[in-house]
């Protein structure tokens, strides 16, 4: 019985770390849609995050049948619960990375970093989501204390883009459709952002038992 | 143990007190009632003797009332009874041992009474006058005899019980006493019991048998850890859960990933797409090849299912690092792509100039300059073609031509010869300086290396300055050194000159084919020996060749 249970335990770990990297591939591929301008990746993009739905179902599924057929207790239940908490974060995150994928065929990033930080805050927040899989995988508990502490970077980054896309607006009023949008990337990336947060503090309650909201 | 043991005695006690007890009461019982029925005769007899001599009176005497004598007439009737009125008896012929004593002249029987506790016991006589006398006498039963000898019997059984707990709890001591003795690990020759020989004979056959298996297995881990460990090649062997079965420590170093924990699913080492599909592909059955780029370098990734019963039952996958190759093949490909380019050039030039002249747009006073381009990009072409030639012949391993020992100071001595009037044109002044030294090598080649450095420095130099051939012979073996003072080469390039094609000034200003310096570099490769390279811009630049020493 207790095999069984393992079995499907495991077997819901690497669910997890597949949607994880699915996860990963969306907003990869939404970001390089949207800073090399190309639109064929875009379709990757949205490619990932049906993919992303149709696992968020399975891993729900498993989760689900393991509460009620095993009835697990302490570490397994957290898991478990945490397991369902993720996959929801994960789901967003693919979805936003779909939204930003569909933006990229009216919006053009302008060239040159100085002007505009939405490359290093895609860059950021590519980083925070590859992270909080990491410790997820790895049951790295500074990793995933890391990425919640990055997400403050993300937010400042997201505010000076705000603030740099009043001052072109303001400078030339023909920016104004495109500024828009892309303070649309910026705030789901914001989100995105938000949301592997959401998946470290879920990681960090799987491990120690207590999630960080409640500290 | 104990409680067999205790069960056995206490079914042998209880088997022999019950055994004995039937036995004695069967037999004695049989025994005595044949005693019983013996003396009855005789006394029978002997009332019968006092009856014939006297009549009634006998019996009216009165003799001891020890038995019962009851005297029947021949039609049955009691005639008379000690114990009881003959008047209230009924009719005694058809008792069974009155009728055979009045058939056959005597009999006996014995009948229970009615609670079974006493038996009875007859003997009948017929008397001369018809009349049958019979005495009786009462015995107890076989079953109360039973009965009365239950309670000593279970007084008995309780003892056997106690006997046998006791006995059993001792002897199983003793018996278990020399087995625990036995030393599992290491069976000595010493046994009690030889009954256990063959046993613990086996148990030490089983020991070799298992402590040689496990050695040889521990042999064969080892054997494949230490050629999987050594293997620049990484290793990774899953199951068909994608858990890590095995893995080696050049897996771990090429994914650039951390060991997995037991039964850890083979994507917490890598989840890159590449990768993952690899897995999939190979759990399902299907071999797949692919190229994961990563910072730190290229893999290619090789997955094979591992088939177990008809059915996929894991993956192999092997990673090998192939960013050197990746990169020769992107150079080969800059190469084949600046060749195309090189060739190109001068004959999109003759080519221009042909049409001209062909369509006689050409005043015939120009016609030796046009011709005069083609002759020049033609040799060009030549040129840069002859220098392919070279290139590619080292590559293979170079020309066929014998070694012999070349003096450089000859060599330089040619080269000078034949590039004197190069020199001239670009007004740079050639001297040799130093002694004879010899060298190992192929004389053409040695002669092209020195050609090529002398050319470049007369190329690549001012009008008026010099170019300075040294020969000597070191410890290290001959040495040809060729000074400029040229436009210099900046340090960023130093390392790209010998590249095929890679030129410092971009707009090929100074024509030459770009292939130069790799010509030396190859052919310097091939004879063994070393380049060196010292230069600052604006000043000039000193290559070395540093030849390997005559052993001889």
């Amino acid at each position: 019985m207790r095999n069984k249970f393992d079995e499907q335990l495991k077997r819901l770990h690497v669910e997890l770390i597949q949607m994880g990297a699915a996860c990963e591939d969306a907003i990869s591929a939404a970001a390089e849609a949207l800073l090399k301008g190309d639109v064929s990746l875009a379709s990757a993009a949205v490619e990932s995050e049906r993919e992303l739905d149709r696992r968020e179902r399975d891993v729900e599924n498993l989760c689900l049948k393991l509460l009620l057929q095993q009835q697990p207790v302490a570490r397994d239940l957290r898991e478990i619960s945490a397991a369902l908490k993720m996959i929801s974060d994960l789901e967003r995150i693919g979805d936003q990375a779909a939204d930003i994928a569909e933006l990229t065929s009216y919006v053009r990033v302008p060239d040159g970093s100085g002007v505009l930080h939405i490359a290093d805050m895609t860059r950021a927040v590519i980083g925070m989501v590859t992270d909080s899989v990491d410790s997820f995988v790895k049951k790295d508990l500074e990793l995933a204390r890391s990425v919640c502490a990055a997400d403050d970077r993300v937010d400042e980054l997201f505010s000076q883009v705000k603030q740099e896309l009043i001052d072109m607006i303001a400078s030339d009023a023909a920016w104004g459709q495109q500024g828009l949008d892309l303070l649309m990337v910026a705030k789901y990336l914001e989100r995105i952002g938000d949301h592997a947060t959401n998946v470290a503090e879920w990681v960090e309650y799987s491990i120690t038992g207590v999630h960080p909201s409640n500290n | 143990m104990t409680k067999r043991i205790f069960r056995a005695t206490l079914t042998v006690a209880l088997t022999v007190l019950l055994a004995s007890l039937v036995l004695i009461v069967g037999v004695l019982h049989g025994y005595f009632q044949d005693r019983v029925l013996e003396e009855l005769a005789s006394r029978t007899s002997y009332i019968a003797l006092g009856i014939e001599h006297e009549g009634m009176a006998y019996l009216e005497d009165g003799f001891p009332n020890d038995c019962r004598v009851t005297w029947v007439a021949a039609d049955g009737a009691v005639l008379w009874d000690n114990r009881e009125d003959p008047a209230k008896m009924e009719n005694h012929a058809d008792r069974s041992e009155v009728h055979e004593a009045l058939v056959l002249g005597r009999g006996h029987a014995a009948r229970y009474s009615d609670t079974l506790s006493q038996k009875t016991l007859y003997y009948a006589l017929r008397l001369s006058d018809g009349s049958v006398l019979r005495v009786s006498d009462t015995q107890y039963s076989v079953w109360m005899l039973v009965l009365q000898a239950l309670q000593p019997v279970a007084l008995v059984m309780v003892l056997a019980f106690c006997l046998a707990l006791w006995l059993a709890g001792r002897l199983a001591r003793q018996l278990v006493e020399p087995i625990n003795a036995v030393d599992l690990n290491d069976p000595g020759d010493e046994i009690d019991y030889e009954e256990l020989a063959p046993l613990v004979g086996k148990l030490r056959s089983q020991k070799r048998q298992i402590s040689r298996q496990m050695e040889d297995l521990r042999r064969q881990r080892e054997e494949f850890a230490a050629i999987t460990g050594n293997m620049s090649e990484g290793l990774l062997v899953i199951d068909r859960d994608t858990r890590v079965l095995s893995y080696n420590a050049a897996a771990l170093r090429l994914l650039n990933a951390q060991a997995p924990a037991e039964g850890e699913s083979v994507l917490t080492l890598n989840r890159e797409p590449g990768f993952r599909r690899c897995v999939e592909e190979a759990l399902a059955g299907r071999r797949r090849e692919e190229l994961l780029e990563r910072e730190d370098g290229c893999r290619r990734l090789f997955a094979s299912p591992v088939e177990l019963d008809g059915q996929t039952g894991g993956a192999v996958i092997i990673v090998l690092d192939v960013t050197e190759q990746e990169q020769r093949e992107a150079l080969r490909r800059e190469f084949t792509a600046n060749v195309s380019h090189e060739l190109k050039t001068p004959l999109t030039a003759i080519l221009g100039t042909a049409e001209i002249l062909e369509n006689g747009m050409v005043k015939a006073g120009d016609i030796p300059h046009f011709a005069g381009n083609i002759h020049r990009e033609a040799q060009r072409l030549i040129g840069l073609v002859n220098d392919i030639i070279k290139l590619s012949r080292l590559d293979e391993g170079g020309p066929t031509a014998q070694w012999e020992t070349v003096d450089l100071h000859d060599a330089a001595e040619e080269v000078l010869r034949q590039l004197a009037p190069a020199a001239e044109n670009k007004q740079v002044t050639m001297t040799l300086e130093g002694g004879p030294a010899c060298a190992r090598g192929v004389p053409q080649i040695v002669e092209e290396l020195i050609y090529n450095l002398c050319d470049n420095a007369i190329a690549y130099n001012r009008p008026g300055g010099s170019v300075t051939v040294t020969v000597a012979d070191t410890p290290e073996g001959g040495r040809v050194t060729v000074r400029d003072t040229g436009i210099g080469i900046p340090p960023e390039a130093q390392t790209r000159v010998f590249e095929r094609f890679y030129r410092v000034d971009k707009s090929h200003s100074s024509g030459g084919t770009g292939l130069g310096l790799s010509i030396v570099k190859h052919g310097a490769a091939y004879l063994g020996a070393r380049v060196e390279l010292e230069s600052e811009p604006g000043k000039g630049s000193t290559f070395t060749l540093v030849f390997p020493k005559i052993t001889e």
